[in-house]
């Protein structure tokens, strides 16, 4: 093996170099579609929503020409910072609940149920593939004050007034995201404790380990990548969530993001909107910058 | 003895799994069984059971508008996501070249944009380039967002397919869009297949975006969205959702099983050609 690697990589050094400048076309040539597309409709609005939210361009008859005006609104006024930090402490406990309903389920499928750990897997991914808005549909249907758990509770005469906590609550907002992002979670610890070399575990019962010790010692330690994983990849795209606190959350289902989304459909205040939104992107990239090397986003591809 | 858990314990895991299996899939059920139940509310108690809710939405021309816009911009994003990903995927597997983590970082960013960002800074894009909202708008961000999810389907695919049997297409003669058509695209095909549906799942699902940059015809998500203050349209909505979560799953279930088969086919293939070149060293 080593042999025919050494005797294999010489000869394509040299030989590539008349080739070099061809390569770099085929390269470029593969790169350049999808990069343009994503620079023109990815980056440049990123940078368009920055500039505009400073007025260095404007939009909008009322929007005030290079200023910080929104920014230092946004900072100064304890709503929409609230609202942030609100938003941040619902995207920390859904994502905290996902991933401690969805460790043991990874941990079953990957170390327990042999054969059929894969079969089981799509048992629990299909519901994630299936649409994301009709699922939150079906808990709005279940949980709703004329809904089906409530009315099933007045039929059968075990409560006479719907049972308020299930309905426009934090609670059915806990319960409804935590629903939604269990699967997906659920695959990037599965694929860090099945590549886990289960040597490791016997060696450690080997040496006197009880099952609890190896767990925390080595299982857990290892499958730390894949928790990292899953706990990031839910908790950004919910720190910006509106849809679902809206539609089950009620009047404190109102979020950071639902924020910015009014300031373009009733407040028509582009640029604040702007700012925040800014705002959202800088914060996901702060959190991006700490714990990006934990990512391995192919584990969640897989 | 089992080192990774005692058999107590594999009793309250398997206990946990079923569990959760229902809590998944009840909501599912439940709305099922709800959208026959021959009532204006969707609740108890159970009126009788009654396929009038699904004979009104096929009668309801703004349903079946939004559901035809919405496939016409999943389409959309669905080809043209795959022909962007079919090169960037080969590129960042077969290619080395200068600043790959930036160019993998670009295009894998967007899965970490929160979408009302996304949507925020295409309509400011828009609105600033002069692009009046229409169904093309919507799928231009669709695309965005499907992008990175039809890249890594389509990466470890690629992965699996020895680079040597590109090599030898080339060492014998054939130029690069023969050895890509007769080699490379049939072995990927099965992922490329996977992607497209992946892309055009994403798109028909997605309403933040679509609610950010459609004009006057909208997608069913961003209709269902509006309709869900309004508890009158419910259970024709909710028909509408059975049907789209049924066949949703059907896709999903199928492509899985034909990405395994293919995938072990592929294995199996490669496998031969490993020990033909080690039996001929």
């Amino acid at each position: 093996m080593a042999t025919e690697a050494t005797t294999d990589d010489h000869p394509r050094v040299t030989a590539s170099r008349p080739r070099r400048s061809g390569k770099w076309r085929v390269t470029s040539g593969l790169l350049a579609t999808p990069l343009v597309w994503l620079i023109l409709f990815f980056v440049v609005p990123v940078v368009l929503v920055g500039l505009y939210s400073v007025g260095a361009l404007t939009l909008l008859r009322n929007d005030v020409f290079l200023s910080m005006e929104k920014w230092r609104f946004f900072f100064t006024s304890d709503t929409y910072v609230s609202l942030f930090w609100k938003s941040v402490r619902m995207s920390l406990g859904v994502s905290i609940t996902s991933v401690l309903l969805a460790y043991p389920i990874a941990y079953l499928l990957a170390l327990i149920a042999g054969r059929r750990k894969y079969t089981l897997l799509l048992v629990i991914i299909v519901p994630f593939l299936t649409s994301y808005l009709l699922r939150v549909l079906a808990w709005r249907v279940i949980l709703g004050e004329q809904g089906v758990v409530n009315s099933f509770l007045e039929t059968v005469g075990l409560v006479d007034q719907p049972v308020e906590w299930l309905f426009y609550s934090q609670f059915a907002i806990y319960a409804v995201l935590a629903y939604v992002w269990v699967p997906f979670v659920a695959l990037p610890i599965f694929v860090s404790l099945e590549s886990l070399d289960e040597h490791l575990l016997e060696a450690s019962s080997d040496l006197g380990a009880s099952r609890l010790y190896t767990f925390r010692t080595v299982t857990l330690p290892l499958s730390i990548p894949g928790v990292v994983a899953g706990f990031i990849f839910v908790f950004i795209p919910t720190i910006g969530e509106y849809i679902t606190p809206q539609l089950v959350g009620g009047p404190g289902g109102f979020m950071f993001g639902s924020a910015i989304q009014s300031q373009f459909t009733m407040g028509l205040n582009w640029q604040f909107g702007s700012a925040m939104a800014m705002f959202l992107i800088f914060a996901v990239a702060v959190l991006l910058a700490i714990f990006g090397r934990f990512l391995n986003v192919r584990s969640v591809a897989e | 003895m089992n080192v990774a858990v005692s058999s107590a314990g594999r009793r309250w895991l398997w206990l946990t799994f079923w569990v959760l299996v229902l809590f998944l899939y009840a909501p599912l059920v439940i709305l099922l069984v709800f959208s026959f139940n021959d009532r204006e509310l969707v609740s108890f108690p159970w009126e009788g059971f009654t396929t009038r809710w699904y004979q009104t939405f096929l009668r309801n021309s703004e349903i079946l508008e939004s559901l035809q816009i919405s496939v016409v911009v999943a389409a959309i994003t669905a080809v043209l996501t795959t022909v962007l990903a079919i090169p960037a995927s080969i590129a960042l597997v077969r290619r080395q070249f200068l600043a790959k983590g930036l160019v993998s970082g670009v295009m894998l960013a967007p899965l970490v944009i929160p979408l009302v960002a996304l949507g925020t800074a295409l309509l400011i894009l828009f609105n600033t380039i002069g692009i009046p909202f229409s169904p093309l708008t919507i799928a231009i961000g669709h695309i965005v967002i499907a992008l990175p999810f039809a890249i890594l389907t389509l990466v470890p695919r690629l992965e699996r397919i020895p680079a040597a049997l590109e090599e030898a297409s080339r060492d014998l003669g054939a130029g690069w869009y023969t050895t890509f058509r007769q080699i490379t695209f049939p072995l990927m095909l099965p992922a490329i297949f996977s992607a497209f549906l992946l892309s055009f799942v994403i798109s028909f699902d997605e309403v933040v975006i679509a609610s950010f940059v459609s004009g006057d015809q909208v997608t069913f998500p961003v209709y269902l969205y509006s309709q869900l203050r309004l508890p009158r349209q419910l259970p024709q909505v909710i028909a509408v959702a059975v049907v789209i979560l049924f066949i949703s799953a059907v896709v999903v279930i199928a492509s899985e099983v034909l990405r395994r088969v293919t995938d072990r086919n592929l294995e199996a293939d490669t496998a031969v050609h490993d020990q033909e070149e080690v039996s001929v060293a």
